[in-house]
């Protein structure tokens, strides 16, 4: 049976590599840890892989912005592959550091169909701080995004010092217009926000948590979905796991709402090109 | 040709780091700024020409989104500007990827007279605001004079076209390098020459090491290298080595002990082989998981059958506490290169941090070199970029407030590995180097930062500390390092590694040499920062993020070919031999030449006098207080005390989830704002197993006897690994002490015989717990110098010493981690139990604390009678009879009630009249129950089914069922002796005083 080949890149500060490529593992593929510099040199090549994953970390620090420099050296080296790769239908997932670079890169948005234009940021928190803490997002149901499909509420931790998702009025209201907005922070039962200190972590525009390009299949967020791999992963599982033992279950025997993500691009590549 | 890039964020978009600082001038120093922005500079020393210049500001430093940015000063209006930059020669991490990234984009390549620097300036807005007010803010806010320097501008003074006019902050020495000979014609002269150049040689040591070089046969074989004295460079190698930093001469010191009121009259001969070494080397035999300990840069367990762990902690104090940022990220990313230099490496999977500090309201006459306040920011700053830019979670901390710390603050930092067991067939956990190997260097270049830093943190602050060797970690570089390494580790391509930390390359090829038995090191290969470094300088300096490895030199090629891959710089920088000889070069010109036994020449121990004075005998008493009367009140003020108060702004700023294993957080509870007892991280994935790891600090009960600090300590770091689902089986220690001086002197120390017997009865406490409750210790470290002589209001200086502290962390291996239990209350109807007895133990608590007491009544531990309850509780957990469980620590039942209810906000009632009591130190009143901290405690919540099961376990021991959880109302209601209510607080009165300290605060 053919298998669906994740690439999740390595290199240059980048951490978020193991439990990404687990992510990837768990939901069925095949994930490739291969440094950058693999990709740039040649040594391993875009279009053998289904799925390209930008994770989390400080690349470059993350001095002169998150993800600044990564986007620059990408589309320097790479950025006729990334194009290609989009083209062929592909999906491209951004996670924290890995949205930051794909929004520098211009992958994101992808408005009017210009993959390079940089037209929304991620900036500093307007806690003014770097924040760690679980948060509740909403999925837009109405999203083309493959990644999110049948996902409405999900939790997952944000950590991060530059979250705060921005661009013009004009740009915001086509995002929104043309549901690019995937995920919202929101309270518990999935109303947006409303901007308010900590449900909305860093102050972005409309609770934007992770937005789309129109076709769906490049998806970035902050919040890392694969750091809930594994049910004792949520904050509060010791107390779900007391009610459900009183109620005579065993906690743990669903699929994670992060690992979910990760199955739904996954899927999708299955559906597409197998 | 010199260009400044000058970026600011567009004006309509929140200055984050702007409007921090108005925040800080507001609340620290009464400032008012009315309006504040920041600009980032980047200044280009280089051949580019205005187009390629142009280039990189828009494509490389400008976001188009949310910047603006020029060529020429941005102008942005201000009444004054304050521009900040670093000295020369300061570690500039944005500086440095900024050459990569033009590097990168342009294809060009930075000669050595090129470089990058950045710096930042501060318009600021503000009617009131003086030149007085604007240098207070860049001198005590912004700048720190030791790193960086600042320049103040009036709008009057501005010119729009030359702006900050910043220079390129580089080195030029300007110096041909050199080595001296030195003359050791007598104990004098040498003793003079050790204080000329702040060898910090100790005196008994000096005798030694002129008979060594004045020894014929010495003589004879140094002149066949054209040596005869000896040179700079080996004394400054001598002087590392037998630095108290790197060969703990007071744990190996002579102690003789004497006890004042028993007449104990004793020869310690080395604390360390009597109280650490032995105890452990037992149990090391007894305990199949304990693979590799005191030994190597960190102790190694078994994970499971594939892989082992690793743990080390140390402490960064002395630099801290002048560059709190950049001592503390120094200090976390070079504990993290202990993992990272363990067996044949192994990778960081999670760290903890421990600060003790002074008041940060201190508003007294006492100038430390930075206020508790700014120290603090600054200490939690660094380990936040130095944590979270490692991909390490920090998953556990404590932040410790007391006036001690003033003199010397603490800044206590842990690291945690993972590695399989073996590589390539062979144990992971072994190492050696062998002839004809070569030496490599990897990672960072060598400047003049850090020297003399080990002789430095061996000697207490005072005014003539040198400052020259505060750094600034550079987490960017290690990681790509750390990468690197371990697929090396993996191709089996490393046979022996170790870090460059205390000491640099004198450390780590002199120890590293005497495995082979000798080496060859050609200097002048090593990369240096900047020309014009003295051989004796390349080898002692302490620039970080450097790791020395052994490689064959048959694997050079593909070592050197990944080293590219992964961007990190490596270097040939000699050879191992066998030659018995430490044999050192530049550009074929020996410069040492010493043999590789030359340590072990009979150098003398030191010695110290210890004399205890029983706590009695000191007069020390329990203090005259009634019975309070209003004991809410009580309660949240003792709720709202710096020490017993939420910490959850420090804690948020670290990131406890990367790496995708967190099981249980360092905040549990219904709001995820309570601290957790333990922490527990699966460190690999594919496991259903997972790590504990908790830590205590309790110095206090120092202030009566330090053997009881040290068992209540150990005993607490127990309770709270077993409180989340430890193993009492497998319970590694690492105990790092920091102990102020003990070397008697009758002017300048002359408590020190009282704190060289504390000391040693801190170490019998260590080895009688550990004995007791069968506890490897796996790595341990000392910093012995904690004291600082502070200016006072005339002129005076005054020796301000810390508490005797001992910060001691350990680990265990859980099983299942689905057994794992949080602290927080889960289910109405609930039983809540406590087991344990409290007794009359108050003294040097939180509540004598609070009215500024000691008393005499410091808790004891009953090793015992508690190991018996905590293999108990261990069972009853993993039965699943337990829904919670917390261990009562600091503050006592009072304030460890109030965190169950919180964390679990649902209503708690208790009876006092049902709490396990034990008279034998006296009557229990009503506050003794709530405020006293003896030790052995839990607060456990059960079903009420699983309570015949839950007591016939604990069957006859100190367990009482002595309340129940309800959701009839979200109180904290306890009934006093006299079965009278004596507490009814909501959990939102108890929220409200535990987040009123540091609640506001992100």
């Amino acid at each position: 049976m053919k298998k669906v080949n994740a690439l999740i890149l390595t290199g240059f500060g980048l951490n978020c590599d193991d439990e990404t490529a687990h992510a990837f593992e768990l939901a069925g593929a095949i994930a490739h840890k291969e440094h950058i510099n693999a990709l740039i040199s040649g040594k391993i090549k875009l279009e053998d892989f289904h799925i390209l994953a930008l994770g989390g970390g400080f690349s470059w620090g993350d001095d002169h912005g998150g993800g600044v420099i990564q986007a620059v050296k990408m589309k320097n080296h790479i950025g006729a592959d990334l194009l290609s790769f989009v083209d062929q239908g592909k999906l491209i997932i951004g996670i924290c550091n890995g949205f930051q670079a794909l929004v520098n890169l211009g992958l994101l948005p992808g408005l009017d169909n210009d993959y390079t234009k940089r037209s929304v940021s991620v900036t500093y928190n307007d806690c003014g701080n770097f924040r760690d803490q679980w948060v509740h997002v909403a999925a837009n149901v109405k999203s083309p995004c493959v990644f999110t499909k049948d996902i409405s509420i999900a939790d997952y931790p944000v950590r991060h010092g530059e979250g705060k998702f921005i661009a013009d009025l004009s740009v915001i209201n086509t995002l929104v217009a043309n549901h690019q907005v995937v995920f919202q922070y929101a309270d518990n039962k999935g109303n947006p926000a409303k901007g308010e200190f900590p449900l909305n972590p860093n102050g972005s525009i409309e609770d934007i948590a992770g937005i789309c390009d129109p076709t769906g299949r490049i998806f970035g967020l902050m919040p890392h979905p694969e750091a809930f791999n594994h049910f004792t992963n949520h904050p509060d599982w010791t107390r779900e796991t007391q009610l459900l033992k009183r109620q005579g279950k065993t906690p743990g025997q669903e699929m994670t709402i992060g690992i979910q993500l990760f199955k739904n691009g996954v899927d999708y590549i299955k559906d597409a090109f197998f | 040709m010199i260009s400044c890039i000058e970026i600011a964020l567009k004006k309509e978009l929140r200055d984050a780091e702007a409007s921090s600082l108005k925040k800080k001038a507001a609340s620290y120093f009464g400032i008012n700024i009315q309006e504040a922005r920041c600009i980032h500079i980047v200044t280009i020393e280089s051949d580019l020409d205005q187009g390629q210049l142009k280039i990189v500001k828009d494509e490389i430093f400008t976001n188009p989104v949310t910047q603006v940015s020029s060529l020429s000063p941005l102008d942005i209006g201000f009444d004054w500007c304050i521009w900040v930059g670093f000295r020369p020669g300061v570690k500039d991490n944005p500086g440095a990827t900024a050459v990569e990234a033009i590097e990168d984009h342009l294809g060009k390549s930075f000669g050595p007279d090129e470089g990058i620097y950045t710096s930042k300036r501060y318009c600021l807005k503000g009617d009131t605001l003086s030149r007085e007010d604007v240098e207070k803010l860049a001198s005590e806010l912004l700048s720190n004079s030791i790193i960086q320097q600042f320049k103040v501008f009036h709008i009057d003074d501005w010119d729009k076209n030359t702006g900050a006019k910043v220079k390129p902050a580089k080195v030029i020495l300007d110096h041909t390098p050199c080595f001296e000979i030195v003359s050791i014609d007598s104990d004098e002269q040498l003793a003079q020459i050790s204080d000329e150049r702040n060898l910090a040689l100790n005196p008994r040591d000096i005798p030694v090491i002129r008979e060594y070089f004045l020894d014929s046969t010495v003589l004879e074989s140094r002149k066949s290298q054209g040596l005869s004295k000896p040179t700079d460079l080996e004394l400054e190698y001598i002087s590392q080595a037998r630095s108290d930093h790197c060969n703990h001469n007071s744990f190996r010191g002579t102690f003789r002990y004497k006890d004042a009121s028993t007449n104990e009259d004793v020869i310690e001969k080395s604390l360390f082989k009597t109280y650490i070494q032995e105890p452990t080397l037992k149990l090391k035999e007894q305990k199949d998981w304990v693979v590799s300990v005191l030994w190597d840069n960190a102790g190694v367990g078994k994970f499971n059958d594939e892989t082992n762990y690793v743990v080390t902690g140390e402490t960064h104090n002395s630099p801290s506490n002048m560059e709190a940022y950049g001592g503390a990220i120094t200090g976390i990313v070079g504990v993290y290169r202990d993992p990272m230099g363990t067996g044949l490496g192994s990778k960081l999977f999670m760290g903890s941090f421990g600060y003790c500090v002074g008041d940060i309201n201190y508003d007294g006459p006492l100038k430390p070199p930075l206020h508790p306040r700014r120290l603090l920011d600054g200490v939690i700053e660094g380990v936040k970029d130095g944590g979270n830019k490692s991909g390490v979670p920090t998953t556990f901390g404590q932040t410790l407030f007391n006036p001690g710390y003033m003199g010397k603050s603490l800044v206590f930092v842990t690291a945690l590995g993972i590695m399989p067991n073996q590589v390539k067939g062979e144990p992971s956990h072994e190492k050696k180097t062998s002839p004809g190997e070569l030496i490599i260097m990897s990672g960072g270049r060598v400047g003049k930062d850090g020297i003399h830093g080990v002789t430095a943190s061996s000697e207490s602050y005072s005014e003539n500390t040198p400052a020259g060797h505060v750094q600034i970690g550079d987490p960017y570089t290690q990681k790509k390092m750390h990468d690197f390494l371990l697929i090396c580790r993996d191709e089996g391509l490393i046979p022996f590694i170790t870090d460059n930390g205390g000491g640099g390359l004198s450390s780590s090829i002199g120890e590293s040499a005497m495995i082979s038995n000798g080496c060859e090191v050609w200097l002048d290969k090593v990369p240096l920062k900047y020309e014009g470094l003295d051989m004796w300088e390349i080898w002692i300096s302490e620039s970080q993020e450097r790791m020395t490895i052994a490689v064959k030199p048959e694997d050079l090629d593909r070592f050197m070919e990944l080293s590219k891959e992964h961007e990190v710089e490596s270097t040939v920088i000699g050879e191992y031999t066998d030659t018995g000889k430490l044999h050192i070069k530049y550009k074929d010109e020996t410069c040492a030449y010493v043999d590789m036994d030359l340590l072990d020449k009979g150098f003398p121990s030191w010695e110290f006098d210890a004399v205890w004075l029983s706590p009695q005998t000191r007069g020390l008493i329990e203090p005259v207080i009634s019975s309070p009367v209003d004991f809410n009140q009580l309660l949240l003020s003792m709720l709202e005390r710096p020490n017993i108060a939420s910490k959850e702004w420090v804690i948020r700023q670290y990131d406890h989830e990367v790496q995708g294993g967190s099981v249980i957080k360092p905040l549990v509870g219904i709001n995820h704002n309570v601290p957790s007892d333990a922490c527990v991280t699966r460190p690999v994935l594919s496991s259903s197993k997972g790590l504990a790891f908790s830590q205590s600090l309790l110095p206090w009960y120092s202030k009566i006897d330090a053997y009881h600090m040290m068992a209540c300590t150990i005993d607490e770091a127990v309770r709270k690994l077993i409180s989340v689902g430890g193993n009492f089986d497998h319970i590694g220690g690492l105990d790092n002490f920091c102990w102020p001086n003990i070397q008697h002197d009758p002017k300048k120390n002359p408590d020190g015989t009282f704190k060289a017997a504390q000391l040693v009865r801190a170490c019998r406490a260590l080895k009688d717990t550990c004995e007791k409750y069968e506890i490897p210790l796996l790595s341990g470290k000392d910093s012995m110098y904690v004291d600082g002589h502070l200016e006072g209001e005339f002129g005076e200086r005054i020796k301000v010493s810390a508490l005797e502290t001992v910060q001691f962390s350990a680990t265990s291996v859980i099983d299942d981690i689905s057994k794992c239990i949080s602290m927080d209350p889960k289910v109405a109807g609930d039983l809540v139990y406590v087991l344990g007895e409290t007794a009359n133990e108050l003294g040097a608590s939180e509540y004598y604390d609070a009215f500024e007491k000691t008393g005499l009544n410091v808790p004891h531990v009953d090793f015992d009678k508690f190991k018996r309850v905590y293999s108990t509780l261990q069972k009853a957990i993993e039965n699943e009879l337990v829904a919670s469980c917390h261990a009562v620590s600091r503050g006592g039942l009072g304030v460890h009630l109030s965190y169950m209810t919180m964390a679990g906000g649902l209503g708690l009632e208790v009876n006092l009249t049902d709490f396990p009591i034990d008279k034998s130190r006296g009557e229990l009143l009503n506050e003794t129950l709530l405020y006293s901290e003896s030790a052995g405690r839990f607060i456990v919540t059960l079903s009420a089914e699983n309570r015949p099961g839950f007591e016939k376990l604990f069957n006859g021991m100190a367990v009482s069922c002595v309340g129940v959880i309800t959701d009839q109302h979200e109180n904290l209601k306890i009934n006093g002796l006299d079965k009278e209510a004596l507490v009814n607080l909501s959990t939102v009165q108890l929220n409200e005083a535990f987040n009123k300290t540091f609640g506001d605060m992100i």
